[in-house]
């Protein structure tokens, strides 16, 4: 998943980035308001978590307005402002979810599995498809019962066509899912991805549309 | 002792002048009615009396001259005609006495038969005792004696009981005191009544207090406010926006104090849990040396934030007194040393005079140079510049730190005031927490703060002008 991070204290910034580079997400770390505002209309973007005592802009007045020009992207604030009235106004600016600092890693990632699991229209933290049983929140996938060892990355890209399945998923958002805004990647890096993933669950599971992206078929019921 | 109700005080007082007025009253006109009384009565006795003598001389004397003809001696008592005073009780406590030239009793009301004789000096009113009551008498010298003899004048004595009068002062007295003590409870709730409907604008206020939100700057206003309460109600309302004022800053302050531990707070737990989540001891060495140094930005904060909090104490409880700043900056570089030698930083104190005198809390004073340093210290990069200078003027002492770092945008300076604000691209330790424990240090001194470009070219100079005669109170 591609989460941008809006935090301006270095400290925590790095803190957190690391912690959801670990949950196999790719991140994209922004200091301040401004820059905030321009970056939450990007729409590579699956999950935003915003911090509000931003310097430049107020991140409650940047998702006000993001929330304005009709960003659907999830956010989970991310403050240290605790009061009934700040909570609630959060929310109430468009926020999905508001966590106040200080966290557990524990309690943020199940938080981004919950908004994440929404955003897909899931109910639970397994998704089925192509035969194959993905857990989110072990981060394990079962072929038939038999438990798959898989890359970080392997594993976001299983996960994004898994929950989108029997629809066709975009290189591009695969690409920004899969290694954030960072362009430096290699320009066949998501073929070579999309190759081993095969050789592990199976050549059939993950079909090519070629000049479009990529889907997993969704089961027969 | 529990207050008493200022109704039930006013009630009681305006009753108890209400009564003594009024008993005073009553004892006047009673006494005055008694007066009255005695006089009328006095003049009703001399009146019989009068009467008395002028019946001797007309048909009444008749009896006088028989005797006088019969030849019987008038000295002789059982000659004196008697008259019957039996018939109704009133009548025995009136009466009278006529005696003859040598005491002899002549003619008399039956009750006065054993009365003593008048002595010779006795004439007009007197008071006499007599059959255990108390007589008022009124004698009456040298009356003509019908029979003619000019040389034996009679004497006439009318007499009539005190008791008779004190039944008409009783009257007199009740018809003065009944009025009276019906009165006084009629009174009593007409005055409470009255007090009640006087101090309704006290019972609004207190209803327009009860029915105040705390935390809400709404003023009590009472419709039509009497003149002795508006200075009450417009000090509340003062009193109110006060508090007020210094709840809102103290939530302020708690939330900024929240926003400046939490985040450092959250980022040493991140850390740490990213470093027990690392399966090597490679990978934890990382986020452990994070977790270690958002620690010790924790601390630094934590230390700052008591600073602040000493400061406001300390400045309530301590009073002003003569300060030199030039050991005080000496001081607070030297606790630095540590910081100067690491950063391999130029540090460089000017003074314009040897001893530079101010009038101002010491714990206040230290907080504000250390900051100003501190602050300079820590946006400056290795191998920077520090100036400090203390230079007096004939009103005020400037300080002045100015650092060779990356400065404060003009535009952005105004907002770096407000407590807590962090400015980008200084991301562990902004300006901000420093920044307010100096104003709040100036402000304890009626001191000004400036944010000038600094003479390095790049970088900060804080000026801090505190002025040399100040009264805190005006």
């Amino acid at each position: 998943m591609h989460v941008m991070l809006v935090e301006d204290d270095d400290s925590l910034g790095s803190a957190i980035k690391r912690a959801l580079e670990a949950m196999s997400h790719a991140v994209t770390w922004i200091r301040d308001g401004r820059a905030a505002a321009a970056a939450m209309r990007d729409e590579g973007t699956d999950l935003i978590l915003l911090d509000l005592g931003l310097p430049g802009r107020d991140g409650l007045d940047v998702l006000t307005e993001a929330r304005r020009d009709h960003v659907k992207t999830p956010v989970l604030i991310l403050t240290a402002r605790d009061t009934l009235e700040a909570r609630v106004a959060g929310l109430d600016a468009g926020a999905d979810d508001y966590l106040i600092k200080p966290f557990h890693v524990e309690e943020l990632n199940a938080r981004i599995r919950s908004i994440s699991r929404r955003a897909q229209g899931l109910a639970a933290n397994r998704v089925e498809a192509g035969g194959l049983v993905l857990d989110l929140a072990t981060c394990q996938v079962e072929h038939e019962g038999q438990h798959m060892a898989l890359t970080r990355r392997e594993f976001t890209l299983l996960r994004v066509l898994m929950e989108r399945a029997g629809r066709i998923v975009r290189r591009e958002s695969l690409e920004q899912t899969v290694y954030g805004l960072d362009r430096g990647v290699e320009s066949n890096a998501l073929e070579v991805q999309i190759h081993g993933l095969r050789r592990k669950v199976g050549a059939q599971t993950i079909r090519t549309v070629r000049g479009i992206g990529y889907m997993i078929p969704r089961d027969a019921t | 002792m529990k207050g008493a109700s200022l109704r039930a005080r006013l009630r009681w007082l305006n009753l108890a002048v209400v009564a003594v007025v009024m008993v005073l009253l009553g004892i006047a006109s009673y006494s005055h009615t008694l007066g009255e009384v005695d006089e009328l009565s006095d003049g009703r006795l001399a009146e019989s009396a009068r009467t008395l003598e002028a019946l001797l001389a007309g048909d009444a004397g008749q009896y006088f001259r028989q005797a006088r003809e019969t030849s019987l001696s008038i000295a002789k008592p059982s000659r004196a005609a008697v008259i019957d005073v039996n018939g109704h009780h009133f009548e025995t406590e009136v009466g009278f006495q006529v005696f003859g030239p040598a005491g002899h009793l002549r003619m008399f009301t039956s009750n006065l038969r054993n009365m003593t004789p008048p002595d010779l000096a006795e004439k007009g009113f007197g008071n006499v005792r007599f059959d255990n009551h108390e007589w008022r008498i009124f004698t009456l010298r040298d009356v003509q004696d019908p029979s003619g003899d000019a040389s034996h004048p009679l004497v006439i004595r009318v007499a009539e009981r005190y008791d008779s009068r004190n039944e008409i002062t009783h009257a007199l007295l009740i018809e003065h005191t009944v009025p009276l003590l019906i009165g006084l409870p009629v009174l009593a709730l007409l005055i409470g009544w009255a007090v009640r409907r006087g101090l309704r604008p006290l019972d609004e206020l207190a209803h327009a207090l009860q029915g105040r939100e705390p935390g809400s700057r709404v003023h009590i206003d009472l419709a039509d406010p009497p003149r002795e309460l508006q200075p009450v109600i417009e000090a509340m309302n003062r009193q109110f926006d006060r508090l007020e004022d210094s709840l809102e800053r103290e939530r302020r302050f708690s939330a900024d104090v929240a926003h400046e531990l939490r985040t450092p707070l959250a980022a040493t737990l991140v850390h740490i849990e990213n470093a027990m989540a690392a399966t090597s001891i490679e990978a934890k060495a990382e986020p452990l040396q994070s977790a270690h140094k958002s620690t010790g930005a924790l601390a630094r904060r934590i230390e700052q934030l008591l600073s602040l909090v000493r400061l406001e104490a300390g400045a309530a409880a301590q009073a002003r007194r003569e300060l030199d700043l030039v050991p005080i900056v000496t001081e607070v570089v030297d606790e630095m040393a540590l910081l100067i030698a690491n950063g391999h930083v130029e540090l460089s104190f000017f003074t314009s005079d040897e001893r530079i005198v101010v009038l101002g809390h010491d714990a206040a004073l230290r907080a504000l140079i250390r900051n100003l340093v501190e602050n300079a210290l820590r946006h400056i990069g290795r191998g920077g510049q520090v100036d400090i200078s203390l230079t007096r003027t004939s009103s005020w002492v400037l300080i002045e730190v100015s650092d060779d770092g990356p400065g404060i945008p003009v535009e952005r300076r105004e907002a770096v005031f407000t407590r807590f604000h962090r400015e980008a691209g200084n991301n562990n330790d902004g300006y901000g927490l420093g920044l307010s424990i100096v104003q709040r240090a100036a402000e304890l001194h009626g001191a000004r703060i400036e944010l000038l470009d600094s003479s390095f070219g790049t970088g900060l100079r804080v000026r801090v002008e505190i002025p040399l005669a100040w009264d805190p109170v005006a």
